[in-house]
């Protein structure tokens, strides 16, 4: 499961799949701003049929705390 | 009087940044000083690299105070492009973030807070127009160095303007959501200026947590957004946030979709707030038209009436034509230009084609040019094609909307080619478009390319 999500991290802002690591934070490099960070929760939302909460929405800053957030929702790692 | 004069009580809070609140008068202390630090014999062009700041800020004020000429620039700006504007312009001034960058023919002359000023070692005499102000570009992060003319008059007028159909007064508190260097976002800051409000300044974005905490820290009273920030409104289910102080929203920068304007429409009432849908351009400094908000549910989809002061009509081909005091001296693609007059003489050709209702109401029914507005930047599609062509070597074709640009070929292995293309020459977000190959271009009985329908094979209408 964390390969899709890195998948679809690496897909969505247009980087390569090794540059999603735990540690890769949202403004932290210039392709996850705010716009690509719409496009993501849009496409976990699709994904995972899921819909996130607003204060799940803003605090999904980092990669590793993306898998957190979507654990509370269901999905396993 | 001026907005730049800053005539307002000193006590007044002008700004707040980082939690800290400026008044009028210690925000007009520090444009006086800045004032003297660019003092010239004559009239000089200043570029200034702009954030959301209280230093930008100050020198934008300073510059028109001291009656030089601000061409406002992004301080993310690309290099090779910022070099070429300064090949094209050589500014006396560049201000930016201190140590963004070492300009060649440049040496540091002043810092105010977290910028420098930077003067040009060989000094070069004046060829300013006396009622030159401003210069904003139209193309945003494209290569073209071409910008629109503002005079002190255009910016006053349309600063007041806005002031009075949004009513504002100096209870208000807006928040940065849009750079200040794009035309819609300066006016926010020049019409709050006149009305003697409070700007809080921030970079941060609607997606994330701070910006939230500051605006009920702040008790921010407006937002003003294009499309995408109310796209992402909704998807922040905004609806279900409790924002008291919060009471006008404002939109500009593209056509928002029906659904979505609905959504706020419906929203307004229940939250007790005013939702502004508006018109404009850069051209005519910033805003034409607006729909008053009590007339919001009856006039979807219109852009409204013109603003006070100015005057909305529709030429023989369908064209709307804008009058008004708010109208640009003209454009300028290079220094010589920038000593030229006023070309439009308070007229402009929108480039919108338009129809207006009995009730007078306008609406934009198509544009003369294939141009679409992407996060407010205006993008001609007859441009993308012809650049993408003599990359690759063979003819692009381009559609879009105000949401997503859509290019097509003919030969699949040339898209991450036209990919590389668009990002490198107009950096667009990667989200904000899509390069596809297509097997058969749709055409009309003509031969032409049946545009219609390949925007809506490309689900873009």
């Amino acid at each position: 499961m964390e390969n899709k999500l890195r998948k679809i991290f690496a897909e969505t802002l247009n980087i390569s799949e090794e540059q999603v690591t735990d540690g890769l934070e949202y403004n932290s490099i210039p392709e996850w701003d705010s716009i690509s960070h719409m496009a993501l929760i849009a496409t976990l939302d699709d994904e995972f049929n899921i819909m996130m909460e607003t204060e799940d929405v803003i605090d999904l800053s980092s990669f590793a705390k993306a898998k957190e957030i979507l654990s509370k929702y269901g999905v396993q790692f | 009087m001026s907005f730049w004069k800053l005539n307002h009580p000193k006590d007044q809070a002008a700004v707040i940044q980082n939690g800290r609140t400026y008044t009028y008068g210690d925000l007009n202390d520090m444009v006086g000083e800045l004032k003297n630090t660019i003092e010239a014999s004559d009239k000089q062009l200043m570029f200034i690299l702009c954030s959301n700041t209280l230093p930008s800020l100050a020198l934008y004020l300073a510059s028109l105070q001291g009656g030089q000429t601000a061409c406002l620039l992004p301080s993310n700006i690309e290099g090779s492009l910022f070099d070429h504007l300064v090949e094209v312009y050589s500014p006396r001034w560049i201000c930016q973030p201190s140590n963004l960058r070492i300009v060649e023919g440049y040496e540091k002359a002043h810092t105010v807070l977290d910028y420098e000023v930077m003067q040009r070692e060989v000094k070069e005499p004046s060829v300013m127009h006396n009622d030159l102000a401003l210069l904003l570009s139209t193309s945003g992060t494209t290569g073209n160095p071409k910008m629109v003319r503002l005079s002190y008059a255009n910016l006053q007028s349309n600063a007041e303007s806005i002031a009075e159909y949004l009513e504002l007064t100096s209870d208000e508190r807006p928040i940065t959501t849009l750079p200040m260097q794009y035309s819609y976002g300066l006016s926010v800051i020049n019409s709050h200026l006149h009305a003697g409000a409070c700007l809080v300044l921030t970079e941060t974005a609607v997606t994330s947590r701070e910006f939230w905490d500051q605006i009920k820290e702040h008790e921010v009273t407006s937002i003003a957004g294009v499309p995408y920030i109310y796209q992402m409104l909704k998807r922040l289910r905004f609806a279900e946030m409790e924002l008291p102080s919060l009471r006008t929203l404002t939109q500009a920068g593209g056509r928002l979709d029906i659904g979505l304007q609905s959504y706020f429409a419906e929203l307004k009432n229940s939250k007790n707030m005013k939702f502004y849908v508006m018109y404009g351009q850069t051209e005519a400094t910033a805003r034409m038209s607006y729909i008053p908000p009590e007339k919001l549910e009856q006039k979807l989809g219109s852009i409204g009436v013109a603003i006070p002061g100015g005057r909305l009509e529709i030429d023989e081909e369908g064209q709307l034509i804008y009058r008004g005091t708010n109208v640009m001296m003209g454009y300028a693609e290079s220094k010589s230009e920038l000593s030229a007059g006023d070309v439009n003489e308070g007229r402009l050709e929108t480039g919108d084609l338009a129809e207006q209702d009995g009730d007078g109401y306008f609406y934009i029914v198509g544009r003369m040019k294939r141009f679409i507005k992407l996060f407010g930047l205006r993008i001609n599609l007859d441009d993308v094609e012809k650049l993408i062509e003599k990359e690759i070597g063979q003819q692009a074709y381009c559609v879009g909307n105000d949401t997503k640009m859509g290019v097509y070929v003919q030969d699949a292995g040339l898209i991450g080619q036209a990919k590389d293309t668009i990002l490198s020459h107009y950096h667009l977000h990667p989200t904000s478009f899509k390069v596809e190959y297509l097997e058969q271009i749709p055409r009309l009985e003509t031969g032409k390319i049946d545009y219609k329908l390949l925007q809506s094979l490309g689900g873009l209408e």
